[in-house]
């Protein structure tokens, strides 16, 4: 589809935003949290889709891995240009159960409980850093501050919990 | 040596989640062309965060959608990367200095609407652009990177030759109160119209026509700027069923939403 979308195909464009739209905005949303800046950064995101759809290379990697890491990455980025200092001065303590704020359209999906049940076969420690990392965009040095571990260890746990979490979610590519 | 080369491998989990600053981002990338190990790790990795990033998929508000099908007819795709290693390189640097570590502040695209120095080509882009936020970043993008990603003539001319040559187009005309009338071609299959008038009066100085595609509903401030009628058509992206093209005259660069009667709307 997304060939078809490098080639101009505005439909092809309209069947992959039915397809990305969600996870890309609830993405996001979930590293943002503001909805009027998440709703800006995700047609960036989706826009930036269109425009680069050739760059897209399918012996590489899904076409939801490609767009969702440009999503993320641009969520990241924002945060951590736009308010680099107020939110790590204003947030000193991590607020480590953001379950809470995972809205219930997203709680009853069976993507959500898949996920779920592979992040609680983690330990914590595997666990909190993943969730840090990429559901609140901190960085890994962040990450070690926050959870008061070192670096390398931190890099480790990260690396291990998510090769596990491959594993378990049966992930091949 | 050793120990480096562990140290940057161990880096495969928190380069796939963006938690590496943008100098490791690099030095790790540059780590990948030379380990297919990593690079196959990373790979595996990242389509596991993006069943994370899939686990908290949320409906987005409807109107993105139209904004960003819109927006895309504002937007000049990137030609195919020849394989020559230098142009990969060059694109790469180009793509680096558009995107994404640049900052970006919400006000930069009436910079980029400054009087005098874009042809009117690129002032009807910007001023229909301006609409929506999404194609502002769009812009955004054009600035640091050079303005021949905008091509809106040559994008919607292509456009604009297929939906009149539909099969299911569908012609509405309507008189105009400022004289003359306007045409509205719809192709309900392609959600899209094309709108050109004839014979509407000369405005002052100061003063333009635009157009809009408005709700059936007809809640004036749910208008959506199609772009400024110059002597062309415009295309209209994203139509749905029921909606009306509207025109009114606005102040020149045109605004965000309608802010005097129509002179006229017609049905698509």
């Amino acid at each position: 589809m997304l060939t078809q979308v490098a080639r101009g195909d505005h439909h092809a464009f309209e069947l992959v935003y039915g397809e990305l739209s969600g996870p890309v905005y609830g993405v996001v949303r979930q590293v943002l949290r503001d909805p009027a800046q998440s709703e800006e950064v995700a047609q960036e995101v989706l826009l930036e889709i269109w425009r680069t759809a050739c760059r897209f290379d399918p012996a590489r990697g899904s076409g939801a891995a490609w767009a969702l890491t440009i999503a993320h990455r641009r969520a990241v980025d924002r945060i951590r240009t736009e308010n680099a200092s107020s939110r790590r001065e204003q947030k000193a303590a991590p607020d480590l159960t953001d379950e809470q704020d995972v809205a219930e359209e997203v709680t009853t999906s069976l993507e959500y409980q898949r996920v779920r049940r592979c992040l609680d076969g983690l330990t914590e420690l595997q666990r909190e850093s993943i969730k840090l990392a990429y559901y609140k965009g901190y960085s890994y040095p962040e990450v070690a501050t926050l959870l008061g571990v070192a670096l390398g260890t931190v890099k480790t746990r990260i690396r291990d919990g998510m090769i596990r979490m491959r594993d378990c979610m049966g992930v091949t590519w | 040596m050793k120990n480096l080369r562990d140290d940057l491998h161990v880096l495969t989990g928190s380069y796939v989640l963006d938690a590496v600053s943008p100098d490791e981002r690099e030095e790790f990338e540059r780590h990948l062309q030379t380990c297919p190990a990593c690079d196959a790790e990373v790979r595996g990795l990242r389509e596991t965060a993006a069943r994370l990033a899939m686990a908290r998929a949320v409906a987005p508000p409807a109107r993105m959608e139209r904004e960003v099908l819109a927006a895309t007819y504002q937007t000049r795709q990137l030609p195919p990367l020849s394989g020559d290693p230098l142009s990969v390189a060059r694109e790469r640097r180009r793509v680096q200095a558009a995107g994404v570590f640049a900052p970006r502040k919400s006000s930069w695209s009436r910079r980029v609407l400054a009087p005098g120095q874009a042809s009117w080509t690129r002032r009807l882009a910007v001023a229909a652009a301006a609409a929506s936020v999404a194609a502002a970043a769009v812009l955004g993008i054009a600035q640091v990177s050079t303005q021949h990603q905008l091509d809106t003539t040559r994008a919607s001319g292509a456009a604009i030759a297929r939906v009149v040559t539909a099969a299911d187009a569908q012609v509405e005309s309507a008189p105009s109160k400022a004289g003359g009338s306007v045409t509205v071609v719809t192709s309900a299959q392609l959600r899209e119209s094309v709108v050109s008038a004839t014979g509407m009066a000369a405005l002052p100085a100061g003063r333009v026509y635009q157009v809009w595609v408005m709700a059936p509903d007809g809640a004036p401030f749910s208008a959506r700027s199609v772009g400024l009628l110059q002597d062309t058509q415009l295309l209209a992206a994203a139509v749905h069923r029921g909606d009306r093209i509207g025109i009114t005259v606005e102040p020149a660069g045109g605004t965000r939403q309608p802010t005097t009667t129509p002179v006229a709307v017609i049905p698509t």
